[in-house]
């Protein structure tokens, strides 16, 4: 049997911006309206990327700060929140460092285009932002709508598979990714976590 | 006086005293304070003066009574206090931690440049404790005096500043609005009035927050303060009592795998299979879909039994958390009781559900819950769960928040099994969610607390040089937005007064400051009855009250004053009789009260001044399980202190850690530039220190050992540090004279280690515990630190 390319995504983001939403329109097709926090959710999805069949596992992660020290590394903004925006930045460093490379694959999502009444962030400034971090593609998503949903995470696979190869990777070494450290008794939970890894994908 | 601590022994009890049918104090109320109408009026009333007496009895201090209670009041006093301002010293200490976290990543991998690492270094330069010190300026201390008093007394700014500033401004702002200008933890009137700048902030949230959904989701400033808050003293203990036991059970099942993740249970099982039998069967593909997994007989029947096992495990944690509602904190309940009446006000049609799923967002999702996914943050187990507990712990969060939140939709399906929990506890949750709403408001107190607070003529904050003027630059930069149509209000006035914000001092100049607190508008309150409409008689009856409960407290049980029936007079005319000042005054002021009582027709000699007598003796059996009460109190506080205090030796340690580690880096470049130079420079060998099995053993530097147990007295080790940042360990055999093992380790590789949670350092007959490790080795091989 043919091995199949795996990748895996983690989402990333400042609380109630919408990474679940995003994820379960992505994954399952459905829009949920529910107040349902997150605390950890992991899923897996197989997509066809030119032909070929390829595995997504994606962890959605907690966007409430008080769990940032489970934080894998990465995520969405919300248009309508400034202040979700600018958490973007240290984020960004904080991978940065870790992946110890200078390029990853990444994508900026900023979600709840529906809500255009309520913008805060201008689609200029995001844009300036991509720019300035080497063209970074940036999108403006409606997860309630499931308007430009795939082609986020789409575009992040392809990233992936340019950049690490089209092999794909083996599976050895996702536990540690996985098992979110807490880091003694402080918040900065996303240093020194994925050393040395290099498939972990991040949704901005 | 050991009295106050009556007013104010915890905010739930002054508060749930107040609750029932309370009414302000204010002028109609006691006019005609005889008609009959009027009595539960004055009924209530005379609940505030008490308050307020015995509040204002706190600065007389001419009587020290000495009896137990008074004893372990003070106990008490001062253990609130210390624990008060050991959690700020934490609150810094862990800001340098995790400031320090982020760089020493980049220090291991060599990416730090000279000037970050001086600036890194300026982080150790500052002692644990800022010196004393005081203004330079005398007319500086009077406005910033006016200023922070305003600041305090009005929460309202605070509140509008909380909501202009940005994250990046808010670890300032935080520090210096919960540990300095509410920093005391169990002080009812800080209390207070911080909770009711929550309550401003929230409500202003509620204004402008579209739809109930986003309501308390995004990481705002305010929502940074409710959680520090709920990590104060208080909030500490009812983690403590709620969760440390259930938790330390768990995860001394380090093998226990209740993982029901269909897809991660096929992995482990194929796995399994593939070890056991070297193969994989050809009805097990590698790698499935969810749905595969899902179905597959196996899988099934191993998560059957993790299913129950979960829901067993949850329903104890719920039950636990039910059983103790009467521990959780005041402020914590009050502040669920604001976000049910804000959600009621602002969504008049939501049901009941939905305010339940608000409250939890809030009571599950920023408090309990971060506390059960990662315990260690917590202060609630010593060391990183294994990795299956902690799985556990993180499935047992999901569950509660899934209880509290009810969605309609199981984002991930494997987590629908579980729906039982739910539909089994949905009505125990959402009664415990309203229950907790149930606490009294403390409006009326807070407004005497600070009247008292006026009336005290020594009102001081100890604050810091720094955080007075990163406040007062926050106060600057946003004042449009502060000041917006208040072109005439006294904040306005001060901070025009005061001019341009001095930038921060460096660390080592910064200084603690008491800053007497005072304000040019209001002024003293001389005379609290005239200031609080509380007739002279009120004032008479509570003082004679006070005095003569004092009084028997202070005679012997022996003494014939104290017989019952009570005889006030004779109880007077013995204090009169004493040798002691304070007993002799006292006695003089009640025989006097007891005259001008009788006088107004309060109290009548005819029945032995019955009214007051009672009152008395309700008084003093109150008094005696007030002692029980404060004696668990206590207890209880000692561990929160406990607790505080060892986290504050582990985040010392770390500091240590880095501190040498850091230390090492520079003086090995140092070295390498000297060496360029042509300089030799011979490094100092350190050790060897020689450390007994058994003690390392003690200390928990040996987690695991593969030494038969009767050969362990014969084994030492045997450690070196030729030059900084290297150790030698060696493991010895008494009577053999070559090792039989030898290690060489850098720091860096430790550090790494650490970083990555990697916690075993394997040394073949033993295993090492990486942090315990590093704070062996600072201790005993600390170089100078002369950096």
């Amino acid at each position: 049997m043919q091995p199949r390319r795996e990748y895996n995504i983690v989402v990333l983001g400042a609380g109630g911006v919408g990474k679940s939403c995003l994820t379960a329109q992505f994954v399952q097709n459905v829009w949920i309206e529910s107040y349902d926090p997150t605390i950890e959710d992991s899923y897996r999805k197989v997509v066809d990327v030119d032909g070929k069949s390829t595995v997504l596992e994606i962890l959605d992660t907690a966007g409430t700060e008080q769990f940032t020290s489970m934080r894998g590394f990465l995520l969405v903004y919300s248009i309508t929140s400034l202040s979700s925006f600018n958490e973007l930045a240290p984020i960004r460093d904080a991978i940065l460092r870790i992946k110890e490379v200078d390029e990853v694959p990444m994508v900026i999502c900023g979600n709840k285009s529906d809500l255009e009444g309520d913008r805060q962030v201008s689609k200029n400034r995001a844009n300036h932002i991509s720019k300035k971090w080497g063209n970074v593609p940036l999108y403006e998503s409606s997860a309630k709508k499931r308007l430009h949903v795939d082609d986020a995470f789409m575009n992040l696979t392809r990233q992936m598979i340019r950049m690490m190869g089209a092999t794909g990777t083996q599976k050895e070494g996702d536990k540690k990714e996985e098992s979110h450290q807490e880091r003694s008794g402080s918040q900065g939970g996303d240093m020194g976590k994925g050393k040395g890894k290099k498939r972990l994908c991040t949704i901005l | 006086m050991s009295v106050t601590t009556m007013l104010a022994p915890s905010a739930r009890n002054s508060a749930s005293s107040t609750s029932s049918g309370f009414v302000p104090v204010s002028r109609q109320n006691t006019i005609g304070s005889n008609d009959g109408a009027t009595r539960s009026v004055r009924a209530s009333k005379r609940y505030s003066v008490t308050a307020l007496y015995l509040s204002m009895s706190a600065q007389d201090r001419d009587l020290e009574i000495e009896d137990e209670l008074a004893r372990v009041q003070k106990i008490l006093r001062d253990l609130k206090s210390k624990i008060s301002s050991q959690s700020k010293k934490n609150f810094v200490l862990e800001k340098d931690v995790r400031y320090l976290d982020s760089r020493i990543a980049l220090l291991i991998q060599n990416r730090m440049a000279l000037e970050e690492q001086n600036e890194v270094a300026s982080h150790f330069d500052e002692s644990a404790e800022v010196e004393g010190g005081t203004f330079p300026n005398d007319q500086k201390t009077q406005s910033y005096g006016n200023l922070f008093y305003l600041l305090q007394s009005e929460p309202r700014h605070i509140a509008a500043l909380c909501r202009c500033v940005s994250m990046a401004e808010i670890d300032s702002l935080l520090q210096t609005v919960m540990f300095t200008i509410y920093g005391n933890q169990y002080e009812s009137r800080e209390e207070h009035l911080l909770l009711t700048m929550f309550q401003s902030v929230l409500s202003a949230q509620f204004e402008t927050t579209p739809e109930y959904s986003s309501l308390l989701r995004a990481n705002t400033p305010v929502s940074r303060m409710m959680t520090t808050y709920t990590r104060r003293g208080p909030g500490q203990s009812y983690l403590k009592v709620v969760l440390a036991k259930q938790i330390n059970n768990l995860i001394e099942h380090k093998d226990l795998n209740l993982e029901i993740n269909p897809l991660k249970v096929y992995e482990q099982m194929i796995k399994n299979v593939e070890e056991d039998t070297g193969s994989l069967p050809e009805n097990l593909p590698r790698s499935v879909s969810a749905e595969d997994a899902a179905e597959n007989p196996q899988v099934q029947a191993i998560i059957e039994p993790r299913l129950t096992m979960l829901m067993e495990i949850a329903n104890t944690f719920l039950a636990t958390i039910i059983e103790n509602l009467e521990e959780t904190p005041y402020g914590i309940r009050w502040i669920c009781k604001q976000i049910r009446s804000l959600t009621r006000r602002k969504y008049p049609d939501a049901k009941d559900h939905i305010i339940c799923t608000l409250i939890g967002g809030f009571f599950f999702l920023r408090f309990l819950n971060p506390a059960i996914v990662t315990p260690r943050s917590y202060m609630l187990i010593d060391s990183v769960p294994s990795e299956h507990p902690r799985r556990t712990l993180t499935l047992i969060a999901k569950m509660l928040q899934n209880l509290a939140n009810k969605p309609s939709y199981a984002k991930e399906p494997y987590m629908a099994r579980l729906a039982p929990f739910v539909s089994n506890n949905k009505t125990r949750i959402n009664k415990f969610l309203n229950d907790l709403c149930e606490v009294g408001d403390f409006y009326e107190s807070l407004e005497m607390d600070n009247y008292v607070a006026l009336s005290k003529k020594d009102l001081e904050l100890n604050i810091t040089l720094n955080e007075v003027y990163a406040t007062h630059a926050l106060l600057e930069k946003h004042s449009a937005e502060l000041l917006k149509g208040r072109d005439t209000s006294h904040l306005k006035i001060l901070l025009e007064e005061l001019g341009a914000a001095p930038p921060q001092v460096p660390r080592k100049e910064n200084r603690a400051i008491d800053l007497p607190l005072f304000s040019r508008w209001e002024g003293n309150i001389d005379d609290l009855s005239a200031a609080l409409d509380i007739t002279q008689e009120d004032v008479f009856f509570m003082e004679a009250k006070s005095i003569f409960v004092q009084l028997l407290r202070t005679l012997p049980a022996t003494s014939a004053a104290a017989r019952r029936p009570l005889n006030l007079r004779k109880i007077g005319d013995t204090a009169t009789t004493m040798k002691d000042m304070g007993m002799f005054r006292k006695g003089m002021r009640g025989l006097e009260l007891l005259n001008q009582l009788q006088e107004l027709g309060v109290i009548s000699d005819q029945d032995n001044f019955m009214i007051l007598r009672e009152e008395i003796e309700q008084e003093l059996v109150h008094l005696g399980s007030l002692k029980e009460k404060v004696m668990e109190e206590t207890k209880k506080l000692e561990e929160v202190y406990k607790t505080i205090r060892d986290h504050n030796a582990y985040l010392v340690s770390q500091l240590e850690t880095y501190k040498s580690y850091l230390h090492n880096v520079r003086s090995q470049s140092e070295g390498k530039q000297r060496n360029a130079g042509g300089k030799q420079q011979k490094p100092q060998v350190l050790g060897p220190y020689k450390f007994t099995h058994q003690q390392l053993e003690k200390e928990g530097v040996i987690q695991k050992s593969n030494v038969p147990d009767n050969r362990r007295a014969n084994i030492f080790f045997n450690i070196t540090s030729p030059m900084p940042g290297t150790f030698v360990i060696s493991l010895h055999y008494k009577g053999r004279n070559r090792g039989l093992l030898e290690l060489d380790l850098k720091l860096d590789d430790l550090l790494e280690m650490q970083q990555n949670n990697h916690d075993e350092l394997d040394l073949e007959y033993v295993q090492f515990n990486v942090p315990k490790v590093l704070a062996l080795l600072n201790r005993r091989f600390a170089r100078k630190k002369n950096w």
